[in-house]
């Protein structure tokens, strides 16, 4: 285990005694709850690690560098940043796949556009954003975050 | 056989990489070990760092004052509305759907539009436990530079919207829904399905295909505390009760 994954176990661990001692029902009731959250997504994990596996055997990092290893090609990062607005896997489960994507050789910066749109553009939920804050905030929001993905993916790729 | 197509129907994807890894065990037996070796360091790594996400998403619900936060929220608290909202979406859980019932609810509330929008993308893109996966499978230079380029994007974002989408723009809650004759209500599609309404209420609410449903419309007086401690405990905020 790396120190900053054991570093992150040890202040869990310490604020879930302190937790336990404040209020223990409390506690455990919010653990169910997340446990429940969370158990929906546990098949998707699951998947997207073994997916992992599959990308990394059958496209050897040649292809994986040639086609998102450059850092200037802003026509791979668009098609990266459109990806992440239509995937509709949780955002959390999309780490390790761009990890080893990056491990591969891919460049950061489409990376960073596919998980920032991923997020924070949503075509599918649309319809259920339209009918709460109507058509033209909806639009402008997912708009503004498109442009502001490319623009957070290329400063990456600047000073990284 | 009934439970297999159950697993298949809730478990698509799984179910077709599953597909995908057994024909390859019959046809190229090395490429399958190989992808499962692959596989192994990302299975290792997310494993050690689960059990501490879920934990630290559990603590945060519990401890957390969000509904002190939610009062900081009014239309004139300015610079630090703009902060509590930041805050609020950064101590949230759950996807970004989960955010729209309760952001409308803080707009009509007296939330401003630029603050709404602060608090939507934050519950998107930099809460805690996922600013923790992103640190260990992408690195913690990587994890810090996007956090403050994002950071920094979205109060511009707030900024932005403000100044071209007003307060008039936004659709009012749909006066039909008074006419309801239902007491009970639960708009299911925001629901992320953590099944705590059923748990508190087990009477009254049922997860079907991951959501919460309504089962029940006879609202007994010694229920009343439970339902009420159901509404009030959902991370979405999309149960109501009419009386």
């Amino acid at each position: 285990m790396d120190i900053f994954t054991l570093f992150f176990w040890i202040i869990a661990f310490i604020w879930f005694v302190i937790s336990i001692m404040k209020d223990k029902k409390k506690t455990f009731d919010a653990i169910k709850m997340s446990s429940g959250t969370m158990k929906h997504i546990v098949g998707e994990i699951i998947a997207i690690l073994f997916l992992i596996g599959l990308i990394l055997t059958f496209l050897p990092p040649e292809i994986i560098k040639q086609y998102a290893g450059q850092s200037n090609s802003i026509i791979t990062t668009i098609i990266f940043a459109i990806v992440g607005c239509i995937t509709l896997i949780p955002a959390f489960v999309a780490f390790p796949l761009a990890g080893s994507l990056v491990d591969a050789g891919a460049s950061i910066v489409p990376i960073v556009a596919f998980l920032t749109t991923l997020t924070m553009v949503g075509i599918v939920t649309f319809p259920l954003e339209k009918k709460e804050f109507g058509t033209k905030f909806t639009i402008i929001r997912n708009s503004l975050s498109f442009i502001f993905a490319i623009t957070i993916a290329l400063i990456m790729g600047v000073i990284l | 056989m009934k439970k297999i197509t159950q697993f298949i129907k809730k478990n698509k994807f799984l179910t077709l990489i599953l597909l995908i890894y057994i024909i390859l065990f019959i046809l190229m037996p090395n490429k399958a070990i190989t992808s499962l070796k692959n596989s192994f360091y990302y299975v290792k790594e997310m494993l050690m760092i689960m059990p501490v996400i879920l934990l630290l998403t559990a603590l945060i619900t519990a401890w957390v004052p969000k509904k002190a936060i939610e009062k900081n929220l009014g239309s004139n608290s300015g610079f630090k509305g703009s902060i509590f909202s930041f805050l609020l979406g950064s101590f949230s859980a759950g996807p970004i759907y989960a955010a729209f019932p309760v952001c409308k609810t803080l707009f009509e509330k007296g939330a401003s539009i630029s603050n709404i929008v602060i608090l939507l993308s934050t519950w998107a893109v930099v809460k805690i436990p996922m600013l923790l996966t992103e640190f260990k499978f992408l690195g913690p230079k990587f994890m810090i530079a996007r956090w403050i380029l994002t950071t920094i994007s979205i109060f511009i974002m707030g900024y932005i919207t403000s100044k071209l989408v007003k307060p008039k723009d936004l659709p009012l809650n749909d006066p039909q829904e008074n006419y309801l004759v239902e007491p009970l209500r639960i708009s299911s599609e925001y629901c992320i399905g953590c099944g705590i309404c059923s748990e508190i209420a087990p009477k009254y609410f049922k997860m079907e295909n991951k959501k919460a449903t309504v089962i029940n419309q006879n609202i007994y007086q010694k229920d009343l505390k439970a339902i009420c401690k159901a509404i009030e405990k959902c991370p979405s905020q999309i149960i109501q009760l009419h009386k």
